[in-house]
């Protein structure tokens, strides 16, 4: 395995041809521009206010013991599959399950299962199975400036054992992975008890974010409910680290993007500095840059108010539909592709092979440019209705500036790196 | 207590996972049963002959004694499939290793005399690689017994050969036959019995002489379809592989090797040495 390419999968997606990217730059400035103009001047979303419940039937089975329980189960056993499979298959990706569902049913899959059902890893999480197990004891209260801090942490330590690892699909190296996770929340869930997991558990915290998008969703009174995603990501509370985490998202679905660039190998494979440590460098240089980006941007927002209590975690929910859009134009292919053989090699077939994938490459190119226009959209949106919530009505347009030029420029690089 | 006691288990869960984390992959070389020790069977009359190798003959009365036919067919893409036709014969890789008995055992595969395989079953792929230089090679296939006895005949091992010659390029030209006359320059089989791969469309030369990649690793856009060949030279031994069709082939350390494929799907794929790790191109297929 080469330490460029994905944890898994042997294809990348073809560079989209410049008129998709052109198309994709021209609507989403178009939409951009048009948003200022045209969209409502006071607040509608209304967060985990709104939403119509579903019916009681619907709403009783799905906070039934039973089903918790039988999800509980269901992620237990396969928490015990992967493990099984790391530590008694064969080191061989195309004939181990193991990899594959964690980097491609897991990390990939929590995105679609997510948005459909709502957070559904919380439901499945084998560690908060394996800590009810535990005896109980009385839990200390969170530090309140712990946040998302460590999830952010941990999806950093994911993404780069992904996207950087030398070995990124030897069962040793993901066994110490999933034992240092076991070991980290289990002590920590331990002191804090479960409501650590909601903190801490990079994957409880991404799908959890991701659902903020779901038709599915909470109200604030306990109620299950439908509700507009809008509704939904509004709600996100502002916690500290929130921002960190959707850096970390948005610049390791960046970085995956341009390490496939030539350029980038060249500069990788001949670096004095060594491969991995590099890539490494890559890595954090592009959540650096995203991050950095943000943080003048949405900083600039004061200039327009400077009263606005906490202007970077204000709008960062803001920046989920564009990591959402980054994650969809990057993965699509791997996981129709390596998701069922995945599951091929999991039942058992010898010498599995990837499907090939559906669509057309103009069609695939129309659906990555379309995702990320749609997450640029929708994050325009959402920051809108947040400023003119925060901002005085005469500065509220002027105050989103800077946040509608961070959003373009999120864009065109993620255009960019189709190219590329 | 309780949260020593968790540590406790976390513990124990990190050794277990770090104990068998070490163990590295199980070898699937010699299960049980397969070593290349020598069982007396009972069938047949062991010789004092012996093969190239060493191992000795087993004679068989001619009446109902193994045959073997061989057929070597060029693949569309690559090399050769060889056909074992065989008679009073059975392919048993399950056994291998066990005494000798009638009828049973495998087949050794012998390029120019030396033996390059162990084949399982009537149909072999041999890599146009697995033939070293240019020209003319006489392949050999021999039968031998579960006990790595080989069977015999009037004293003669039961073997057939055909032979190929192998092309500069990618065009490999295949002599077929059990016992091959003196055939001479492809072509002579026919074209529309043997069709003849066609010449690649790009040729693509790339040098490894270390960690450097001559010319840099860039994008080669390629229409799907097209053959392509890779000849790579590699200053240490190495595996050349195509990601996504999985095609590999060895490196000799210093010397070209050519990789030619017909690109039939559609994607971006990486050119990329196996054991220094090196990406040496991105094939784009339109």
């Amino acid at each position: 395995m080469t330490p460029l390419a994905h944890g898994v999968g042997s294809q990348h997606d073809l560079p989209i041809s410049p008129f998709y990217a052109f198309a994709g730059a021209f609507a989403a400035l178009f939409v951009s521009f048009l948003a200022l103009g045209l969209l409502w001047s006071d607040s509608r979303f209304q967060g985990d206010r709104s939403g119509r419940p579903l019916p009681s039937a619907v709403r009783r089975l799905a906070d039934a013991p039973a089903t918790r329980a039988a999800l509980r189960l269901l992620g237990l056993a396969g928490a015990l599959f992967v493990v099984l499979h790391l530590l008694l298959g064969p080191d061989d990706p195309a004939r181990n399950p193991a990899p594959g569902a964690l980097y491609v049913l897991l990390w990939v899959g929590l995105i679609p299962a997510s948005l459909l059902l709502g957070p559904v890893w919380r439901l499945l999480n084998p560690l908060r199975t394996l800590h009810r197990l535990l005896p109980a004891r009385h839990p200390r209260p969170l530090p309140p400036r712990l946040g998302l801090w460590p999830a952010a942490a941990g999806l950093l330590a994911f993404t780069w054992l992904e996207l950087v690892a030398p070995e990124p699909t030897s069962p040793p190296v993901l066994l110490a992975f999933l034992g240092a996770h076991t070991a980290v929340h289990l002590i920590g869930a331990a002191r804090h008890g479960d409501r650590w997991f909601a903190h801490a558990d990079a994957f409880e915290v991404y799908s959890t974010l991701l659902a903020r998008l779901s038709p599915l969703g909470r109200r604030a009174d306990g109620q299950l409910v439908l509700r507009n995603p809008f509704h939904g990501l509004d709600a996100t509370p502002p916690t500290p680290g929130l921002v960190a985490t959707l850096c970390v998202l948005l610049g390791s679905t960046a970085y995956d993007g341009f390490s496939d660039a030539p350029s980038w190998i060249t500069t990788v494979q001949t670096s004095p500095l060594g491969r991995t440590p590099t890539a490494t460098l890559g890595l954090l240089g592009a959540v650096a840059l995203v991050a950095g980006l943000y943080c003048l941007c949405s900083g600039a927002v004061r200039l327009a108010d400077r009263e606005l209590p906490h202007p970077l975690t204000a709008f960062a929910h803001s920046l989920l539909p564009i990591a959402l859009g980054y994650l969809v134009a990057h993965y699509t292919t791997l996981f129709v592709t390596e998701g069922p053989r995945t599951v091929m090699v999991a039942l058992g077939t010898d010498n599995a092979l990837a499907p090939a994938p559906p669509l057309t490459p103009g069609g695939l190119a129309t659906l990555q440019v379309g995702a990320v226009v749609t997450g640029h959209v929708v994050g325009v949106v959402a920051a809108h209705d947040r400023s003119v919530r925060l901002l005085p009505p005469a500065r509220a347009v002027a105050g989103q500036l800077p946040l509608l030029l961070l959003m373009i420029t999120y864009t065109l690089g993620g255009i960019g790196l189709l190219i590329a | 207590m309780c949260a020593r006691r968790a540590a406790g288990l976390v513990l124990a869960v990190l050794v277990v996972l770090a104990g068998a984390g070490c163990g590295g992959p199980a070898s699937t070389h010699h299960k049980p049963g397969t070593s290349h020790q020598e069982a007396t069977g009972t069938a047949g009359a062991l010789l004092d002959a012996r093969d190239e190798s060493g191992h000795r003959l087993r004679e068989v009365a001619a009446g109902g004694a193994p045959r073997v036919e061989l057929s070597a067919r060029p693949d569309s893409e690559d090399g050769w499939n060889l056909h074992l036709t065989v008679a009073h014969f059975r392919f048993t890789p399950e056994s291998t290793g066990g005494a000798a008995l009638p009828g049973r055992g495998h087949a050794h595969l012998l390029v120019d005399g030396r033996k390059t395989a162990r084949i399982y079953g009537p149909w072999h792929h041999l890599p146009a690689t697995a033939l070293a230089t240019p020209g003319r090679h006489t392949l050999t296939v021999r039968l031998y017994a579960d006990d790595h006895t080989a069977w015999a005949v009037a004293g003669r091992p039961v073997e057939a050969t055909a032979t190929v010659t192998k092309g500069d390029g990618p065009q490999d030209a295949p002599h077929d036959g059990p016992h091959d006359g003196p055939h001479d320059g492809p072509g002579k089989n026919g074209e529309a019995t043997h069709p003849q791969p066609p010449a690649a469309d790009r040729t693509v030369e790339i040098t490894v002489t270390g960690s450097t990649v001559e010319p840099a690793p860039s994008r080669i856009e390629v229409e799907r379809g097209a053959r392509i060949a890779l000849r790579v030279t590699s200053d240490r031994a190495d595996t050349l592989h195509v990601h996504g069709y999985d095609r590999t082939t060895p490196l000799p350390a210093g010397r070209p090797a050519t990789l030619t494929f017909t690109a039939d799907r559609t994607g971006l794929f990486e050119v990329e040495t196996h054991g220094s790790g090196l990406v040496l191109t991105q094939l784009v297929v339109r």
